[in-house]
């Protein structure tokens, strides 16, 4: 261990090379893998919220209402069917524009929003999107759903707006691959040249080295761990880079993400980020050192 | 015992540096190799050490055939022969001490044992306190010296120094001679490659002096198979010194 600190502190220019590369990889690491386990979490929200929705016809009896909600729990496909009455569709637009006096009708010509104008519904939530097509079928056979003057039925089927997202977030994610595997050879490659410079800096040494009888691992060891410190210390800055950030923009994030994410995230995230970090970092850079150093020990042969 | 058995050592340019070479070292002798630079002494020690590999022949050391050695195992011979190098090979930005601590280090030796044997050793060979010295703040003979420490630092049972008085004064060089025979007389075999003859007391070693890779004479004017009872002169001094001696035993495979 004192051969891989004296090789550090007597190439402290290349020491920072290689740590600032570990660690813009492990932030960027780090970020991408918080970018996806947010994306699944909106996912998730997205795919259990009410993906469904028919809205009714006025004059609908309860006896409609549960005989189509049996024919629609009848399939296989759904999780669970609600009954939403004018009353509570016009609390829920209540409570999703808030006190907003535009949006409530209180000072516009068009009158108080009153729960009169608001349709009944019934939102449907399906086990996956793959079952939407069937309810969406049966529903569209119901004579209680109300239809447009075309004639199509008013049946809100957000399946566009999941696999939109869906479509986003898997590009994320492979941007976010690309963008690691890129980052992570140009870490390995740096690590490489770095330990096969200091190897052939020192070739009288390790010759002399050999000949006084060092095995290759006794010889290869202090550039190892030399190499480990490297990772060890980049995902250490890695993991602070990125503790900052989401610190920063815990301001900006906390409100959009409202109940979907909580705000601020629990310290055990950081404790495991910073493990996955540090394995990924001393991985890279062990992996790094021992391409560069078996070039060596193949050449010593 | 150590062996060359019609040992030749040719370079693909045709070069031949050791041709035929026969010759047998008992444990314990002091031998002498003289010749002309380019005579073939360096290659003897490489071949030795498993540096190089003969064209033809063979060598054996206590019957282990070293061209047969595995690479794995050559560390391991490395450790049993110290060798005094004839550029020295010492590590210029590690300090003596960190010279000599480095073949212990190789050995296996712990850091606290390290320490102790390096002072132990710098006494020996005569330049006490100069641990935490570079070898630029040493003379010549200070660095022959600080190489010789480094070759017995693992009371290796063989030792070969090449032209370990190359470029030293005659008090210098015959000091040297005196630290290479006390070395003998503590067990060790040492083989003494050098040009300049002129500083030894040859009657005190074997002399075999070499031309273009061959032996073109031997002080040791015995028949091969009396020498296994022949007693070497360090031998005979070392039975009535009751100090424990270093190990006789060559075999690589003990650790």
């Amino acid at each position: 261990m004192n051969t891989a600190l004296k090789n550090i502190r007597r190439s402290p220019y290349q020491a920072f090379a290689a740590i600032f590369v570990v660690s813009i990889t492990l932030f960027i690491v780090g970020i991408f893998s918080l970018v996806t386990i947010a994306s699944q979490s909106i996912l998730l929200n997205f795919e259990t919220k009410p993906q469904i929705i028919a809205y009714l016809k006025d004059g609908h009896t309860t006896d409609q209402v549960a005989s189509l909600i049996s024919n629609v729990t009848v399939n296989s496909g759904v999780k669970k069917a609600v009954y939403v009455s004018k009353q509570e569709a016009l609390e829920l637009y209540k409570k999703s524009v808030g006190n907003d006096p535009v949006l409530l009708g209180t000072v516009t010509d068009w009158g108080i929003v009153t729960a009169d104008i608001l349709p009944a519904s019934i939102e449907i939530t399906a086990t996956s999107p793959d079952a939407f097509k069937s309810i969406a079928s049966i529903l569209e056979k119901s004579d209680i759903v109300s239809a447009t003057p075309q004639g199509k039925k008013e049946i809100d089927f957000p399946e566009d707006v999941i696999s939109e997202l869906t479509k986003w977030t898997n590009a994320v994610r492979m941007a976010g691959l690309v963008l690691v595997i890129a980052l992570s050879v140009a870490c390995v490659l740096t690590i490489m040249i770095i330990i096969s410079m200091k190897i052939t800096s020192r070739r009288m040494e390790i010759s002399t080295m050999k000949l006084l009888g060092a095995k290759n691992f006794f010889i290869i060891k202090p550039y190892l761990q030399e190499s480990m410190i490297y990772g060890f210390i980049g995902a250490l800055f890695g993991w602070v880079m990125c503790l900052i950030a989401l610190l920063y923009s815990t301001p900006f994030l906390a409100p959009r993400l409202n109940g979907v994410i909580v705000f601020p995230i629990k310290y055990e995230i950081y404790l495991i980020l910073l493990g996955i970090l540090l394995s990924i970092g001393l991985l890279i850079s062990f992996f790094s050192s021992l391409f560069a150093t078996a070039r060596f020990v193949k050449r010593s042969k | 015992m150590i062996d060359f058995a019609h040992v030749t050592k040719s370079y693909p340019n045709g070069d031949i540096v050791v041709d035929d070479l026969d010759l047998s070292i008992s444990p314990g002798e002091f031998v002498v190799i003289t010749g002309k630079s380019g005579a073939g002494k360096t290659t003897i020690g490489r071949l030795l050490i498993r540096d190089l590999l003969p064209t033809k022949g063979t060598i054996t050391i206590d019957g282990e055939d070293l061209t047969k050695l595995k690479a794995k195992n050559i560390p391991m011979l490395r450790r049993k022969i110290g060798v005094v190098f004839q550029d020295f090979k010492i590590i210029p930005d590690k300090t003596v001490g960190e010279n000599i601590a480095i073949a212990l280090e190789i050995a296996g030796f712990d850091n606290k044992k390290i320490n102790a044997k390096v002072d132990r050793l710098l006494d020996m060979v005569g330049i006490p306190g100069k641990a935490n010295l570079f070898p630029v703040q040493l003379a010549g003979g200070e660095i022959q010296r600080a190489a010789i420490a480094r070759a017995i630092a693992c009371d290796p049972p063989i030792l070969f120094a090449d032209e370990p008085t190359g470029n030293l004064d005659k008090d210098t060089s015959i000091e040297i001679f005196k630290l290479l025979q006390k070395i003998n007389s503590d067990g060790t075999t040492v083989i003494m490659a050098t040009h300049d003859v002129t500083l030894i007391d040859l009657n005190k070693a074997r002399h075999i002096h070499i031309e273009k890779g061959k032996i073109i004479s031997d002080s040791d004017k015995k028949p091969k198979s009396d020498k296994s009872s022949e007693v070497p002169e360090s031998q005979k001094d070392s039975e009535k010194d009751p100090e424990p001696k270093r190990n006789h035993k060559y075999s690589h495979k003990d650790k």
